[in-house]
Order: structure tokens, then C-alpha cells, then sequence
């Protein structure tokens, strides 16, 4: 239904009311068209009026649905009159009426208001981050600084993720302040950024650059810029951080991954205890293996060649510079077949080592433990992304490192003819954000949305004191 | 025009206004019956005056005026400590805001509410609710209608009096169950076993394993039913665990007199292990045929969230010898997890045994899960397949197209 452009008297709605298919849900029916269309406010009053007139009480998602359109229109008086009904009519309010409210009067002159509003929320549950959002940015619109970061803290304290928009309207209202307090927060936000491993967008990393160079007295100069293969940026020389993991980052994890994607609740559903222990003994007799292969994964690059001879030409391909090989398999690849010709394999086994695994054991699992078994210079090929290993691990933290350490030594096949493995993995510096006192260096994404979590921007912003 | 407004404006406000002095006078002598009257009274007024300009903001004054007194009226609240009292009261106001949230929740539904570890846990815990109060309330409403019909039908036939004598001889449903029992007897000293493996409480949520109890006790009716029933056996069942609490819920006191074997006692330890099968979908084995010999062990397992390799790492720990329905071989996939439900499995099982027909046996997997029944190996009917699946492709799309045109029906004109 089309709702009415004027107000509209009693009869008159009592009319639509009647020819209404479902004539108890017009009212609610009604209002969500005029939140689509934007209607006037009056014309809503006129049929809350009708409503009250006739049943001497609006339902609760009535009033609800009429705040929205309020908020729609940021009508701040009614709004307030409408938070003085339901404050008298019920005892609380739920979450949605104060999403609402806080939205609503955080963009008003009475911002002070949604901070109360806030308080109030609190005392019946967490705040949503939308909530937050709303006040946050209305405190350091008002250069209520303090105030923001404050409420700031109070939300990571209790687990609300931030959106980008609190994090970003930080730095666009505190452009041009001076304070060393406010300088160290919002190098704490930076911070905070490189922890999640967040990349920002365009018009955030904008903000970002604008505020380095309002700082007063600052110097700071922005560019923007690609990073070498090298991993040394081109504006100030400097070199970025290693792609490496830390020692102690990488016992960390190649703990887990044994302990978590390896054994898991069982050890049986990924291999078994006695697989598990030969292939331990295997590995750590012939260690340490430059390049580990997943040998089914590589013998399926191309459907039209026999699936062996696609692995021996990866084998051969790798097998240069006398770097020691471990191809993973399963033992059906030993079975002579029209796929798998015994001559090849046994031509192969000479250059590489090879474990055959059980025809239902998971080899993935294999290749991660004898990758992180060789050590740091260890890579390992294969075109799996490895998603469901990384699912595995139970924090985020050991999932960042796995993406890490993940980034810096899978190598993937490079789209050429013939087989041509990029003997380089993706990246040797670590893309995330980072400093060295007097240069930041911040990696953006052209759009707001991150597609694919084992993509990393390539253009990065870079900020130097002169 | 202007001030012709204001001036009803005027009167309209000074008419209302002593109505809702006056109620606040009464209020305090009949404090329950204030609405009724305020409605009445507008309803009075506008006889009155039935030209009246609309005053917008006449609404406020009686929801302002209507609700003094339902703050006093709530004074005494049935005693709850004071967490429940307020997650009521905030479900309470849920409710009111349109929210899948049921209408009455015990202490014990809110106490698991509240021990939800998410906002999203909590909202499907409350929808779980909500729609099972659907389901009960208009279960009732067709028991009550049910009951009518029979009691007119009733009516009818003592008027009539003729309906009863019937050539047909009586056969009350108690001496179906006799028969029943009979067979389960003798099914129980020379019927082929078939065992449930009850261990994986510890894998599964609470109502993983109300459901996994649910699907079994139907399991075990079908079976009951058939003309040679299998001899069940409930192996690994731990005393007073969830699965017994479970059972006893279905089964009441009848738990005690079912005529089945449960023990605590794993199935290697009763049968040899050469005889045991070990039904699971990860299995790399497929099922050819089945034996009439060989003892099937099914796990009772209902799995929510994806955990493959559960029960074949249970087999692989015991080596033993494993096995999946040839559901790729004789049926067209479509869509969903090979897994089938634990009385699917029963009644496909049941077919097997009595008619050794794949075809008769598979008709129990759900219609939704595949599209047709091929009697040659897939491979050859490859074409199809693709087809089938370009086929669906496109429904897909055009399913993506309308969601996307119903979410944005601005940007989205159809050329």
C-alpha cells in the first residue's frame, strides 16, 4: 500500500483500514512503507492518532516503527517526546528502541543525551557497536576528546569490535589538535590496527594521512606508494619488516598445528598413531627438507597430462640448485596405473624423498608438520589454500601467524607455459601496518570490502618526519 | 485559514484536556478501568464535533495520560531473583517490539537463555522457543477441533445406532502390540543383530542428542513393525547419561520393558570383530550388498556442525571394517550431506534385509536430496547430470536475481 501524502483524518483511515486485507496489521504495515518511502512525519502522527483514538494505546513496535522515521528524519524533538512515553509507559526499553535513540539525538544538539541513553542501555545489556559508533562520534564532533577515547576503551574492554568508522572519525576530528596524550592514542588505534592485521580503506587511510600532516609542528609527509619485491619502500628507503616469523612466534605455531589440525579431538580422523609416529621418524631422519611437495595436489595442474607426469615435471622444475625435496603422497600413487606409470615414480623417488600415506589419511596435515619441522627457510607448494586447516586453530591470533607464515612460504604456480613454479613465495615483507618511530607505513585497500582473507593490499601509504 | 486552524486547534486541546485531569483525579479510586473510559470519552468528543481539524500531536496526551497508573499497577511481581526478573523483563519487551521470542518461558528456559554464550545463541535459542510455542498452540487448536468433530460424530451415530454392527472382526490395537512383541521376542534369541553405538555424547549439544534420541526411538517403532525385526543393541550406553535421560523421557516406563539389549559394553567385546561393519559416509569403502551374516554398527550421532571423520576414526581406532551406502551409485545427487538420519537408516537397513532391492531400500533417503534413481553408473549418465546441474544453476541465479531485485527496488528495473 501506497501511504498517504497528507494526513489523514479518522474516517478517512478508518476507510483504508477496512478495505486493508489484514486490517489488525495495517498500522504496522503502514509505517514500514512510510520508513521506505520517507514520508512526512505528519502524516504518521495523524495515524498514531487514529490508533490512540481508537484503542487508547499504541503497541510498542508501533511507537518503535514511528521512531524510526523520526531518526529517519532526524526530528529530535519528537524523538525526545517519544522517549518520554515509553520511559513512562514501560518500565525499560528494549535494545532496538535504544539503537534508536542513542542514533538519533547523537546527531542532534543534544548529543549529551545518547550518553546518558548509553548508561541507561548499559545497566540491561551490551551495547551494540553501532551504539557506540553513534556516541563515539558525536564526542569528538563536539572535541569532546577525552570522552570519545574513553568510551573508546570502555567497548574493546568488553569484546565490541570496533567498526572502521569510529576508528577513522578519530582521526578526521582530531586534524590540526595538539597533545601529546591525543598523539599517543591515535598511534594506539594504528597499533591497534597492525594487531588485528585491519587493513584500511581509501578514504580512511586519507584520513590518516591528513591528520599526520596537520599535526603541528609535526612534519610528517605522506605518500603514497607500492613496495618493492624487495620489501623496501621507495620514498624513504626504509626497509619493511620481515615476513618471518619470530622464534618464538614459530615454535608457537608449529606447536599448534601438531597439537590442533594435526590430532584435533583424534588422531584417527586425520591419520592414525602409528602413521603419524613412522612419518615423524621419517622426517626427522632426513631433515631438513627445503621445499616440501603436496604431490597429489601438484599432479592435478593440468587435466590434459598424466597425473604423474605433471608431478615429475614440478619435481624437475624445483629440483635444481641440489635443493632437497619431500613429495607427499598416498599409496595408491605407487599402484601402477593409467595415471600413475611405476617407471616415472621410481625415476622420481631418485630425486626427491617421498612418504606415501595412508588412501584415507588427510596429507595436508603432513605437509604443514614437515614444512615447520625444516625450519624457517622451508617452503612448501601447493595450490590449496589451506583453509580448513587454518579453521582448525582455535584463536585468532595463531590464525594471523598461520596467514603469515602461510604468505611467506607457499609457492604457487605461476600461470606460464611450461610448468614454472616463482621460486619466491608471495612476499617477503610482512604486510601490515607498521613503524619505526619516525616513518609509518600503512598498507590500504582500494575498497571498503576485503575480499578474500589471504589477499593483502599491495599500495601502502608511507608517513616520514623530516 | 491559518488561525481558523488555531482556533480548533485550540478547542479541540481545551476539550481533551480536562478528560485527562479528570481521569487523574479518578485514578486514584478505579485505577483499572481508566483506558476503557478514556476511549470512550474521545470517542464522545469527536461525536460531538465531527468537523474537527486533525490535531497531530494528540496522540502523546493520551498515551501520556493512559499510563500513570499502569506503573502502579505493577506492584507485585511473582518473586524471581532479580537477573531472571530482568531477562524476563527484557524478553517481555522483545515480545512487544515484534521479536521471535515465545510468549512464556519457564525458569529453567530463561536460565539456559541467560547462559547463552552470544547475542546470536541467544536469539536462535529464543526462536527455537518461539516457534515450538507455534507448533504446540496449533497442535492443541487441532486436538480441540479434532475432539469436537468426533464428540458431533458421536451425537450423530447414537441417533443413527446402526454404524457398529460390522462383519469385520475387532481387533484392538493391544493385540497388534502382542504381536509385535512376539516377534521382537523372537528376534531377540534368532534375529540378526543391529547395533547402535551410543558414544558420542561427548561430540554432540544437548539437543544433538535429543534429536539423535528422537530419530532412534522412531527407528526402533519401524523396526518393531516389520515382519523380521532386527535384534537392536545399544552398546557404550553409560548409566544416568543424557542418552538414558533422554529415552526415559520417550519411553516413560516402558523404557525397562523394551525388547532390545543395552549394554555398557563395547561391541567388540560381545560380537567377533571379523563380523562387525561399521556404516559411516566418510567410509572409502561402498556397500555392495548386504549381509545377511555381518553385524552393522550405525552411530548414534546427529551432526549440527561439520565434523567429518567422527565415527570413521571411531572404526579406524578398533580396525574395523567400514562401509557407506552406495548412495552415489544408484541415485543422481543433488543436494545436502550423505549423511541420513538414524531412522532413514533403520528403514533402508529393514528393506535391505527383507528384499535385497537397492532400489526399494534407497526410496527412505529424503526426495529433496537427490533428483532421479539411476540403474546404470553415473558416469554413463554424465550428460544428464551436467544438464541437471545447468538446470539448477540457473534456478539459482534467477533465485540471487529476485532476492536481489526485493532487497533494492530502486536500482533494480528489469530491461
Amino acid at each position: 500500500v501506497q501511504p498517504p501524502e497528507k494526513p489523514l483524518q479518522a474516517e478517512e483511515w478508518n476507510k483504508l483500514r477496512e478495505d486493508f486485507q489484514l486490517p489488525e496489521l495495517l498500522e504496522e504495515v503502514m509505517l514500514n512503507n512510510m520508513i521506505r518511502c520517507n514520508s512526512p512525519i505528519d502524516v504518521a502522527k495523524s495515524l498514531l492518532t487514529h490508533v490512540a483514538k481508537r484503542n487508547g494505546d499504541i503497541a510498542y513496535n508501533v511507537l518503535v516503527k514511528y521512531l524510526t522515521l523520526c531518526v529517519q528524519q532526524g526530528q529530535v524533538s519528537e524523538i525526545r517526546d517519544v522517549y518520554d512515553i515509553m520511559k513512562v509507559r514501560f518500565k525499560i526499553l528494549e535494545s532496538g528502541a535504544y539503537n534508536l535513540l542513542i542514533r538519533g539525538l547523537s546527531n542532534s544538539d543534544q548529543w549529551r543525551m545518547a550518553l546518558t541513553l548509553l548508561e541507561e542501555a548499559k545497566k540491561i545489556m551490551i551495547p551494540s557497536r553501532t551504539c557506540y559508533e553513534s556516541c563515539i562520534k558525536a564526542a569528538s564532533c563536539h572535541q569532546e576528546m577525552k570522552l570519545a577515547f574513553e568510551l573508546y576503551h570502555e567497548m574493546l574492554a568488553k569484546d565490541v569490535v570496533p567498526t572502521l568508522d569510529i576508528l577513522q572519525s578519530f582521526f578526521n576530528f582530531s586534524r590540526g589538535m595538539k597533545g601529546a596524550e591525543l598523539q599517543k592514542q591515535l598511534f594506539g588505534i594504528l597499533l591497534y590496527l597492525r594487531e588485528n592485521q585491519i587493513y584500511p580503506h581509501k578514504t580512511f587511510m586519507w584520513s590518516i594521512k591528513l591528520w599526520f600532516e596537520s599535526i603541528p609542528g609535526g612534519n610528517w609527509r605522506g605518500n603514497l606508494t607500492k613496495i618493492k619485491d624487495s620489501g623496501q619502500c621507495p620514498v624513504c628507503k626504509h626497509q619493511l619488516e620481515d615476513s618471518n616469523l619470530t622464534e618464538e612466534e614459530y615454535s608457537n605455531l608449529s606447536e599448534r598445528i601438531i597439537r590442533d589440525v594435526i590430532h584435533g579431538t583424534d588422531t584417527f580422523r586425520k591419520t592414525s598413531p602409528e602413521e603419524f609416529e613412522a612419518f615423524q621418524t621419517f622426517v626427522e631422519n632426513r631433515l631438513p627438507f627445503d621445499i616440501v611437495i603436496d604431490g597429489l595436489n601438484v599432479s592435478h595442474i593440468k587435466s590434459r597430462k598424466m597425473q604423474c607426469e605433471n608431478l615429475s615435471d614440478a619435481v624437475n622444475c624445483l629440483a635444481k640448485e641440489n635443493s632437497r625435496l619431500l613429495v607427499l603422497g598416498r599409496k595408491h600413487m605407487l599402484m601402477n596405473s593409467s595415471n600413475w606409470k611405476r617407471e616415472i615414480m621410481k625415476e622420481m623417488q631418485n630425486k626427491a624423498d617421498f612418504f606415501f600415506a595412508e588412501n584415507i589419511s588427510e596429507d595436508d596435515a603432513f605437509l604443514l608438520y614437515a614444512t615447520l619441522r625444516s625450519g624457517k627457510h622451508c617452503r612448501f607448494v601447493t595450490r590449496d589454500f589451506l583453509r580448513d586447516h587454518k579453521a582448525c586453530l582455535p584463536d585468532s591470533v595463531t590464525r594471523h601467524l598461520f596467514r603469515k607464515w602461510q604468505r611467506g612460504h607457499q609457492i604457487v604456480l605461476k600461470k606460464a607455459f611450461p610448468l614454472f613454479f616463482s621460486r619466491q613465495p608471495a612476499l617477503r615483507y610482512d604486510c601490515v601496518v607498521q613503524t619505526s618511530g619516525d616513518t609509518w607505513h600503512i598498507p590500504y585497500k582500494d575498497v571498503f570490502e576485503e575480499k578474500y582473507s589471504y589477499q593483502v593490499p599491495r599500495k601502502w601509504l608511507c608517513i616520514q618526519q623530516k | 485559514m491559518q488561525c481558523a486552524n488555531m482556533l480548533l486547534r485550540k478547542i479541540v486541546r481545551s476539550s481533551v484536556l480536562p478528560f485527562a485531569a479528570q481521569h487523574g483525579m479518578k485514578k486514584d479510586l478505579f485505577p483499572l478501568n481508566r483506558p476503557l473510559s478514556l476511549s470512550l470519552c474521545l470517542k464522545q468528543d469527536k461525536a460531538c464535533e465531527p468537523s474537527e481539524k486533525l490535531d497531530l500531536d494528540e496522540w502523546k496526551k493520551v498515551m501520556k495520560s493512559g499510563l500513570q497508573e499502569e506503573v502502579s499497577e505493577t506492584g507485585s511481581e511473582p518473586k524471581e531473583p532479580s537477573s531472571l526478573a530482568a531477562a524476563r523483563e527484557t524478553l517481555e519487551m522483545w515480545r512487544l517490539a515484534g521479536r521471535a521470542v515465545p510468549e512464556n518461558i519457564s525458569e529453567e528456559q530463561l536460565k539456559t537463555f541467560m547462559e547463552c554464550p552470544s547475542k546470536s545463541a541467544k536469539k536462535k535459542y529464543l526462536k527455537y522457543l518461539h516457534l515450538r510455542e507455534l507448533h504446540k498452540k496449533s497442535h492443541k487448536r487441532k486436538m480441540d477441533e479434532k475432539r469436537e468433530r468426533r464428540l458431533e460424530e458421536q451425537d450423530q451415530a447414537s441417533d443413527t445406532d446402526e454404524t457398529k454392527k460390522s462383519s469385520f472382526l475387532f481387533l484392538p490395537s493391544s493385540t497388534m502390540e502382542k504381536a509385535y512383541h512376539w516377534r521382537a521376542a523372537r528376534s531377540m534369541i534368532f534375529g540378526q543383530p543391529l547395533v547402535f553405538d551410543m558414544s558420542y555424547e561427548k561430540e554432540m549439544s544437548v539437543r544433538e542428542v535429543t534429536n539423535t534420541v528422537k530419530q532412534i526411538v522412531m527407528g526402533e517403532s519401524c523396526n518393531r513393525r516389520t515382519a523380521d525385526p532386527f535384534h537392536i543393541h545399544f552398546c557404550n550406553f553409560k548409566e544416568d547419561s543424557l542418552y538414558h535421560r533422554e529415552f526415559i523421557k520417550h519411553y516413560r516406563e516402558a523404557w525397562g520393558k523394551l525388547l532390545i539389549t543395552v549394554t555398557d559394553q563395547c561391541y567388540t567385546e560381545i560380537f567377533p570383530k571379523d563380523k562387525l561393519i561399521y556404516l559411516t559416509a566418510d567410509s572409502p569403502k561402498v556397500m555392495k550388498k548386504f549381509d545377511h551374516d555381518k553385524i552393522y554398527i550405525v552411530g548414534s550421532m546427529v551432526d549440527k556442525s561439520i565434523k567429518t571423520g567422527v565415527s570413521l576414526a571411531r572404526a579406524k581406532r578398533l580396525g574395523l571394517e567400514t562401509a557407506a551406502l552406495p548412495l552415489e551409485k544408484y541415485l543422481l545427487w543433488s543436494t545436502g550431506a550423505k549423511n541420513l538420519t538414524l531412522d532413514q537408516m533403520m528403514q533402508i537397513l529393514l528393506t535391505l534385509k527383507d528384499t535385497d532391492d537397492w532400489k526399494k531400500a534407497l526410496e527412505f533417503v529424503p526426495k529433496r536430496k537427490y533428483c532421479g534413481f539411476v540403474n546404470k553408473p553415473v558416469k554413463e549418465v554424465k550428460k544428464t547430470l551436467d544438464l541437471i546441474n545447468a538446470l539448477k544453476l540457473r534456478k539459482e541465479r534467477e533465485k540471487v536475481e529476485k532476492r536481489f531485485a526485493r532487497n533494492h527496488p530502486k536500482q533494480y528495473t528489469l530491461k
